[in-house]
């Protein structure tokens, strides 16, 4: 026999006996997988949630041609030769593509209603005319149709007569309608045969091929002409091309999801990583059981020849099956995981920021490799330490428990010496953090610091637990010091508690705080009683003359209105809203400014004589665009850019979006095309029938207003809806928590078993038992929940100080309170103590034949 | 076989070193046995597992089978002790989650030796017939014992070095220990070195060695010897 083919056999019986383990206790199996496992599943979902969320977006951003740099628009004041007075002919769009200009591609959005009077947004283009690196994808800036658009040639019904109109899912649920289905608008006109899309990215619109567009719509002008990737020289020879009546206007209005939603996805990548983290504890934890419990087996393998070299080779193989089991297993498990949280993530994303994400999870080839170099790095990690300290032991000192102990007692100095070093550095990087990214690095070594002097704290309250004790009451020191056999195998399970409970102790203040802080500010932001907002009703006439809320003289049942006007624009490369108020208007009366300059209210109020108007800016304007009080802002008008000075930052919580106030007067001469927007309704009491009544008589449907009590209450109810997904995630790491306390006390209590049936030998009773072993498990988790809070208190402080501030822009008071912090704490004594009940019945059933075996060993 | 030449060892302690092997001289020839005997601390499982190479002496010569193992690596150790040497303990120290059969064939197999006759030979001649798919925690602590010598025999070493493997039976199983190991070490032709503190079990070996002192000598002749 060869030393190589020696060498091989050794190898596999060494990993032959190691692997033994896991077939002989199926138990702390299950509960290794189980933790690797829900780590890489809770990770793999949000990341796959996330992927998803980015594709959409890219998606979205192209089919609306919201990426265009630029529009091609009829220009303001200039009457039109075509039939449309808003848009751009037919034929000028002709005359462009045949000098050339391929960048160009024409875009019909249209709001129109249906025969039984249900209103649908259409969006059309010319799919033929879309530019051609685009279509291969190669272009970074302009991927109008993803790949699956084009494969088959499902595209070819669509633009050939018959036609077609895709709708989305949701929207054909809506509106009831089914494949082939004909959408009848008024008259005898029907949209094309329906085609339901599960590319719930267009949104709910109904998409169409222009021609077919212009034919239903009988229109013979486009809403705008697109133009992508357009060079500056072809920009100049364009607008030289264009006639007086169409103008190049840079895209301002571009709602770039990926940069707004960046934030919120970092947010839940961090609680993606925290999951995986706490995952990683419980493999950890695991781990280290099963070298424990292998311990004798390394030993006697050493004893019998074995080096460390092949050894670690059979630990490493070990360490890669893991590896490839918890990747796939995890992958799977997330993947259903992300089915179930997307939903509640996809509402989180459409009501902050309008993002539309498709119902279908994909699974992409670098989410796989990067979950298995997670889990491979993660479970080294865990193998690593163990490892290393079983390479540098003798045979003779593996043996012996005073080595184990002293073991242990240089890991607590090294973890506590780690934490030190951690918060150093959170020290140190705290006054340089600038982004959100940076936030959370803060956020994590404050956090790992914790968790690794959690220990020591551990240790030393034990020390003052029994010095407090007195020495008459032999058995509570019993109790207590036996948690010094306890704590070394519980350390790892009781530091992802540590983590588990500050994440929850920490998020649910932030969304306590955001609560409270939102429904405060609805109760003063929305004082009127009604507000009505239709597309479909002309705010102008209702406040003209003899409109419903007549300027001259006020019906009854009203007691003020307040009209609001708004423009789109862009600003510092951001969406941004200016919006003109009545501040003669109840709710101008009383806005609430987070900061504002001496009386700026009152001069924002009354504006300025001289060429600068005061304006007020949400806090956004104030965090994300660095702009501080009395500091003049740029913003383009219709004339040209002008200058503001900025009175006051308001709260505008959960905005996506810059917004800026002004008084109507200085709004309509400055933006006089503005159109209305809506209007706010103050009644007085047991008037509302009437108003409604009147309201119907100008033309308005019931849904075209909404009451102020219906407003709070949806909004709270879309609050919880948004923040739904962290309440789930919250849960299921506080879930994986309690399994890997589980699993630690089922292996203590198995590696203890002998020592207990000494014990029960003595005469011991089971009861007594039960209170020797759970008397240190309470005390070393009510340290562990102690420490818990103050960190807990960090995290949220941070959260909503900071990263809040950093990553959306506004502020909220933090509001401390102890009912979720109790709630917390009855949920997690309920995991201990059904976790440690489980362990005692193993322990009662196994305690008999453990019993029978000391009796036979004397 | 085994020759040990002034061999000294000593451990640092609190109050100063303590030197158990004060130049220990020792000669155990091929197939023949030994037993070490001596009080507790007298350093009787140190010279053993200096012999095993688990630890190292501070000075001296150990000699096994007419090599020097002065100039040993990890890696010499580990070969002799897969090939040439077994080890039988108080604690048993088998593998809790292999069965009887794959415990009795673990060491055979790492050293590439399975002879599977003689396998089925050690296991009759131990009385572990119809026990090799048990568990070793659904054995008896004589049973055990009896798996380790099984283990220690099957891929027929020089030396068997035994640390008190009785200690932990009672009188009649360790009778029967000790008896099977002795004829099963002269029937492989292998020499056996065991430690013991009991002279009743040394007397079946073919010499009794006193340790006292960290010195060695002859034990003298032992009532009821053959």
């Amino acid at each position: 026999m060869t030393a190589n083919s020696n060498t091989w056999q050794q190898f596999v019986w060494v990993l032959t006996t190691l692997l033994s383990h896991y077939r002989r206790h199926p138990g702390q199996t299950a509960f290794m997988a189980i933790g690797l496992m829900t780590g890489v599943a809770l990770w793999a979902a949000v990341q796959m949630i996330n992927d998803q969320a980015r594709a959409s977006y890219a998606d979205a951003d192209q089919l609306l041609g919201a990426q265009a740099g630029f529009w091609i628009r009829p220009t303001p004041g200039v009457r039109q030769g075509g039939t449309d007075a808003e848009g751009v002919p037919v034929a000028d769009y002709i005359s462009l593509r045949r000098a050339g200009f391929v960048e160009i591609y024409p875009v019909i959005e249209a709001r129109i209603a249906t025969a039984d009077g249900q209103l649908v947004t259409i969006i059309a283009t010319d799919l033929l005319a879309l530019p051609i690196d685009s279509l291969s994808g190669t272009s970074e800036t302009s991927t109008p149709f993803s790949d699956d658009l084009f494969s088959g040639r499902q595209w070819l019904p669509l633009i050939q007569p018959e036609y077609e109109a895709w709708y989305p899912q949701s929207l054909a649920s809506q509106l009831g309608v089914a494949k082939g289905d004909q959408l009848q608008l008024p008259g005898s006109k029907k949209l094309p045969p329906a085609v339901i899309q599960a590319r719930e990215q267009q949104g709910l619109r109904i998409f169409m091929d222009v021609g077919a567009a212009l034919s239903v719509l009988d229109r013979s002008s486009f809403s705008y002409l697109a133009v992508t990737n357009l060079k500056p020289e072809r920009r100049q020879l364009l607008e030289q091309q264009l006639p007086d009546s169409l103008i190049l206007v840079k895209n301002q209005q571009a709602l770039d999801l990926s940069q707004l939603t960046a934030s919120l996805h970092t947010q839940l990548t961090a609680m993606g990583l925290l999951s995986f983290a706490v995952g990683l504890f419980i493999v950890f934890n695991s781990v280290r059981f099963s070298l424990l419990a292998r311990q004798g087996t390394f030993t006697t393998l050493r004893e019998l020849g074995v080096s460390t070299q092949i050894l670690g080779i059979a630990i490493v193989v070990e360490t890669l099956l893991w590896s490839v089991f918890g990747t796939v297993a995890g992958i799977g498990a997330g993947y259903l995981l992300s089915g179930l949280l997307l939903p509640t993530m996809a509402a989180s994303l459409q009501t902050l920021f309008g993002a539309i994400v498709a119902a279908e999870i994909g699974l992409s080839s670098t989410q796989v490799l990067t979950a298995w170099t997670l889990t491979l790095g993660g479970l080294t990690l865990a193998l690593a330490a163990p490892m290393w300290t079983r390479a540098r032991m003798s045979v003779l000192a593996s043996r012996s428990p005073s080595e184990w102990w002293r073991v242990d007692e240089r890991a607590r100095w090294q973890l506590a010496a780690v934490a030190s070093a951690l918060i150093a550095g959170a020290a140190l990087l705290f006054p340089m953090m600038d982004t959100v990214t940076d936030g959370f690095v803060v956020l994590a070594l404050i956090l790992f610091a914790g968790a690794f002097i959690l220990p020591m704290a551990l240790h030393l309250a034990i020390l003052i637990a029994l010095k407090m004790l007195p020495s008459s009451n032999w058995q509570a020191r019993w109790a207590v010091s036996d948690a010094f056999s306890q704590l070394p195998q519980l350390r790892i399970a009781l530091m992802a508690l540590l983590l588990t409970l500050t994440a929850n102790i920490g998020v649910s203040t932030l969304v306590d705080s955001f609560r409270t802080a939102l429904s405060d500010w609805l109760d003063v932001r929305l004082s009127a009683d009604l507000y009505v907002r239709s597309d479909s009703l002309d705010i102008d006439q209702l406040h003209s003359n003899d409109g419903v809320i007549s300027r001259d003289g006020d019906p009854s049942w009203l007691i003020d209105s307040h009209l609001r006007s708004g423009v789109s624009i862009r600003w510092q490369n951001r969406p941004t809203r200016i919006e003109g108020l009545d501040i003669s208007a109840p709710d101008s009366q009383a806005i609430l400014l987070a900061e504002q300059m001496p009386n700026g209210l009152i001069e924002w109020q009354e504006g300025s004589s001289g060429p600068v108007q005061p304006i007020l800016a949400n806090e956004q304007v104030h965090y994300l665009a660095r702009v501080e009080l009395d500091e003049v802002v740029t913003l383009d008008t219709p004339n040209g850019p002008m200058r503001f000075r900025v009175a006051g930052f308001f709260h505008d919580y959960g905005s996506a979006y810059f917004r800026f106030y002004l008084p109507n007067k200085i709004f309509e001469t400055t933006w006089p095309s503005a159109s209305t927007e809506g209007i706010a309704l103050w009644i007085r009491s047991n008037e509302f029938a009437a108003a409604e009544q009147a309201l119907i008589n100008s033309g308005a449907e019931p849904g075209d207003w909404v009451s102020q009590r219906d407003i709070k209450r949806i909004s709270l109810a879309i609050f919880d809806r948004t923040f739904a997904i962290t309440a789930a995630l919250n849960g299921l790491t506080l879930l994986v928590a309690g399994i890997a306390l589980l699993a630690a006390l089922l292996a203590i209590h198995q590696q203890r078993l002998p020592e207990y049936a000494h014990w029960r030998s003595l005469g011991m009773h089971f009861s007594e038992w039960f209170r020797l072993v759970a008397v240190p498990l309470l005390i070393l988790v009510t340290v562990t929940g102690l420490l818990a809070l103050p960190l807990g208190w960090i995290l949220s402080w941070m959260l909503i100080h900071e990263l809040n501030v950093t990553a959306f822009g506004w502020t909220m008071p933090m509001l401390w309170s102890w009912s979720p912090v109790l709630q917390l704490a009855a949920v997690t004594f309920s995991v201990v103590l059904l976790a440690l009940g489980v362990a005692a019945l193993r322990v009662r059933a196994t305690l008999p034949t453990a019993i029978k075996q000391l009796a036979s060993n004397s | 076989m085994l020759e040990l030449i002034k061999l000294c060892k000593s451990f640092v302690q609190p109050d100063g070193d303590v030197h158990v092997l004060n130049g220990v001289d020792f000669n155990l020839p091929a197939g023949r046995s030994a037993a070490l005997l001596g009080e507790s601390g007298s350093g009787k499982s140190t010279l053993l597992h200096l012999v095993a190479g688990l630890d190292k002496p501070d000075s001296g010569t150990l000699l096994f089978d007419g090599q020097s193992t002065a100039d040993f690596t990890d890696t010499n150790w580990n070969h002799l002790r897969r090939t040439q040497l077994s080890l039988v303990f108080q604690q048993f120290h088998i593998v809790p989650t292999l069965t009887v059969a794959d415990n009795i064939q673990l060491h055979a197999r790492l050293a590439g030796r399975v002879d599977t006759v003689f396998r089925d030979q050690l296991i009759e001649r131990l009385g572990l017939g119809g026990l090799g798919n048990r568990l070793p925690h659904q054995l008896s602590g004589g049973q055990q014992q009896r798996v380790a010598i099984a283990r220690a025999l099957l891929h027929r070493p020089k030396l068997v070095l035994a640390d008190e493997p009785t200690g932990n039976l009672d009188e009649t199983t360790s009778q029967n220990v000790i008896t099977l190991l002795t004829e099963l070490t002269r029937e492989t032709g292998s020499s056996l070195l065991m430690v013991t503190h009991s002279h009743e079990m040394a007397r079946h070996l073919d010499s009794q060695w006193q340790l006292h002192d960290g010195s060695l000598s002859p034990a003298g002749q032992i009532q009821g010897k053959e």
